[in-house]
């Protein structure tokens, strides 16, 4: 199944170039693309080890004991398979656009990027899994793949609307519990809600490598209102009248700040943060993360 | 050129100018609501000025110069005639356009018929017999004071009034020789005098045989035996070819005989006839006394006349004066005013009024122009673009 909806032809082409990696080396069992410092039975030798009660009698090297007459383990890299998670913020504020681009909101970049992911794992043969957040509930796709579960994303992702706030931490804890360690935890959305941060805060902090993608609109990067505005919060219904020409310079100096706090702070917890806006390029985000390291000139998480 | 406004109360209309400016300052959507999630960075300290900005201002003007125009219009502006200008030359009808041309070398001026609407030469001669005097006086009150005013007329000059001219400019007078044919007296046509009086002797009746001999003998073809007069009674029908009636007969007119006169005839009554309508008419013939000899009206399509003295000479010296004939006669057919004269004697007087030019009326222009206006403001506010921006 294709879907051309989400993922335009021209990002498509780009896609090609790009390679999911973690680096945080994965344990996961079978062969894959991706190095781990797990140890085992595989195809590259690692290193000798001396036998340790409960080895497998066969990974013993006859031929050093006979030359040595001990006892070593033969170990290899194994390659092993990552498993791949998009987190899909679909909460109300997410249906968020430009004025300059009706059409276009901050969930559709969500969507396209977590296709892009989802055909870039498949393409791999990574596990891949699907997470989106509601108003009105936590959604999964459990991690798997091949192309049936690469059906069973886009089809959630297509039919996906925005809606409500973000449910408390608690209801949130049950995300942690479906992505399995060591695993590539992709956020995406606004990042505005402060459960989404500890969210992933906490993710990284058990062991998932989590990159956030916090999707901007080019009008709260620059913020070009004139005149007078009624600004509501799609999520909170709070409403503020005021001038769009004389909140201006103050908006963009706090909102700078905090985004700069929020980058701050999810360094912290290492997670790798980035900003997307909705005049970019949707696989900007991508290129920055998973492309060629002579591309990624820009520092992270600027 | 002077502009002037015969309704100046008209620009009041002008205030209606302030419609379209509330209705382009409420189109001023201070309260869009925009959707924004990062409310919480947003700090609004003062409330939104109150922007006193006026949208869409092309169509604005439109619609202020629009409503100017349409208040304008209400105040019906004129133009009163410019001064200066060039010469006129006006050419009476009756005159060859080329003999006209070759007789004034006058290159700079404006050439007209001297008919109404004063058409260019060039245009086809109008029929002659206009009112020429009543022309000149028009064509005086609406040129310029320094417009130097040529008149060329025939040497029989006709379509003139009671009054010579009296104009506020000196105009340039030129009789021009035409070979008019020559004025031949017309006679008048013989008629029947019907004469209704129940007294066969009535001594009035010989004033009216006389007459009546009188008209026969100064018509064309005298037949002094058969004076065109019928005397009858009152009982006899009135002859369909009748057209001139003396009813002489005391008491009220018959009903038959008003409907005659309404039909178109004409009637003298005696002074014993009652008949309120003609006692109500004007004054026909005074006496030489300066006493009312006939009074009369129209009634319908005809004329009634009754006399206001007996028909003796004792109270009417008139009936014996060698006039009579003539006078009764003129009571049934009033001869035409004099129209024609010579030109020479008609030359226009130069102490006219000195009226204030008489403007021209701007309106319809006005009306086109604000027609085009309201076309424009139609077009610029249905255009697709401004649909699109809604």
């Amino acid at each position: 199944m294709q879907a051309p909806e989400l993922i335009p032809r021209d990002v498509r082409a780009r896609l090609r170039d790009l390679r999911l990696f973690s680096r945080k080396q994965s344990g996961g069992t079978g062969f894959g693309l991706h190095h781990s410092r797990s140890r085992g039975a595989g195809l590259e030798f690692s290193q000798y080890r001396s036998y340790q009660q409960g080895d497998d009698p066969r990974q013993i090297d006859w031929k050093l004991h006979g030359r040595s007459d001990r006892y070593f383990v033969r170990e290899a890299e194994r390659d092993s398979t990552l498993e791949v998670w998009a987190l899909v913020d679909a909460t109300a504020s997410m249906e968020q656009g430009d004025a300059a681009r009706p059409g276009w909101s901050r969930l559709d970049a969500a969507k396209g990027i977590a296709a892009c992911i989802i055909e870039l794992a498949l393409r791999q043969g990574d596990r891949f899994g699907l997470v989106t957040v509601r108003g009105d509930g936590i959604s999964v796709v459990p991690a798997s793949t091949g192309p049936r579960q690469r059906s069973r994303c886009l089809l959630e992702l297509l039919a996906l609307q925005a809606q409500g706030a973000w449910p408390d931490s608690a209801r949130l804890r049950a995300i942690g519990e479906r992505i399995g360690p060591g695993a590539l935890v992709l956020v995406l959305g606004d990042l505005f809600d402060e459960p989404c941060v500890e969210l992933a805060e906490q993710l990284s902090a058990a062991r998932r490598e989590v990159l956030t993608v916090q999707i901007l609109t080019a009008e709260e990067r620059d913020f070009p209102f004139r005149g007078g505005h009624r600004f509501k919060d799609p999520e909170t219904g709070r409403e503020l009248q005021g001038d769009g020409a004389l909140a201006r310079r103050g908006f963009l100096e706090r909102f700078a700040l905090a985004r700069s706090e929020l980058s701050t702070r999810l360094a912290g917890s290492g997670v790798r943060h980035l900003e997307y806006v909705l005049d970019g390029p949707l696989d900007a985000p991508l290129q920055k993360l998973f492309g060629k390291p002579a591309a990624d000139a820009g520092p992270e998480g600027a | 050129m002077n502009l002037g406004l015969l309704l100046p109360a008209g620009l009041a209309a002008g205030f209606a100018l302030l419609l379209p400016l509330l209705l382009h300052l409420s189109r001023r959507a201070d309260h869009r609501t925009t959707p924004f999630a990062a409310l919480r960075w947003l700090e609004v300290r003062q409330r939104p000025r109150r922007h006193l900005q006026l949208e869409e201002l092309a169509l604005l003007a439109l619609r202020l110069l629009l409503l100017a125009m349409l208040a304008l219009l209400l105040a019906q502006p004129v133009r009163y005639a410019a001064s200066g200008g060039s010469d006129w030359v006006v050419v009476a009808p009756g005159i060859d356009r080329d003999v006209a041309w070759a007789g004034l070398a006058a290159p700079r001026a404006q050439w007209h018929w001297l008919a109404p609407d004063f058409p260019a030469l060039e245009l086809d001669p109008p029929a002659s017999g206009q009112a020429t005097s009543s022309l000149l006086r028009e064509l005086d009150s609406t040129l310029g004071d320094d417009v130097r005013l040529t008149v060329l007329v025939p040497a029989r000059l006709s379509g003139l009034d009671g009054q010579r001219p009296s104009l506020r400019r000196k105009v340039d007078w030129r009789v021009i020789e035409t070979d008019t044919p020559a004025l031949i007296p017309s006679r008048p046509a013989p008629v029947k005098l019907d004469v209704r009086d129940d007294r066969p002797d009535d001594p009035a009746l010989r004033f009216f045989r006389a007459a009546a001999a009188a008209w026969s003998a100064s018509a064309e073809q005298p037949n002094a035996d058969n004076p065109d007069i019928v005397i009858a009674p009152s009982s006899e029908r009135i002859h369909p070819e009748t057209r001139w009636l003396v009813w002489l007969i005391p008491g009220e007119l018959p009903a038959d005989v008003r409907g005659w006169i309404a039909s178109g005839g004409v009637a003298l009554l005696g002074a014993s006839t009652s008949a309120p309508e003609a006692t109500a008419g004007g004054v026909l013939w005074y006496g030489r006394n300066g006493d009312v000899l006939v009074r009369g009206r129209a009634l319908g399509d005809g004329r009634i006349m009754q006399l206001s003295q007996a028909l003796e000479p004792a109270r009417m010296p008139e009936l014996l004066a060698p006039t009579f004939p003539d006078r009764l006669r003129a009571l049934f057919d009033p001869p035409p005013p004099p129209e024609a004269a010579l030109a020479e004697t008609q030359r226009p007087l130069t102490d006219g009024p000195r009226l204030p030019p008489a403007p021209r009326p701007l309106t319809p222009w006005l009306a086109v122009l604000v027609a085009l206006l309201f076309l424009a403001e139609r077009w610029l506010a249905t255009s697709p673009a401004r649909e699109r921006s809604r």
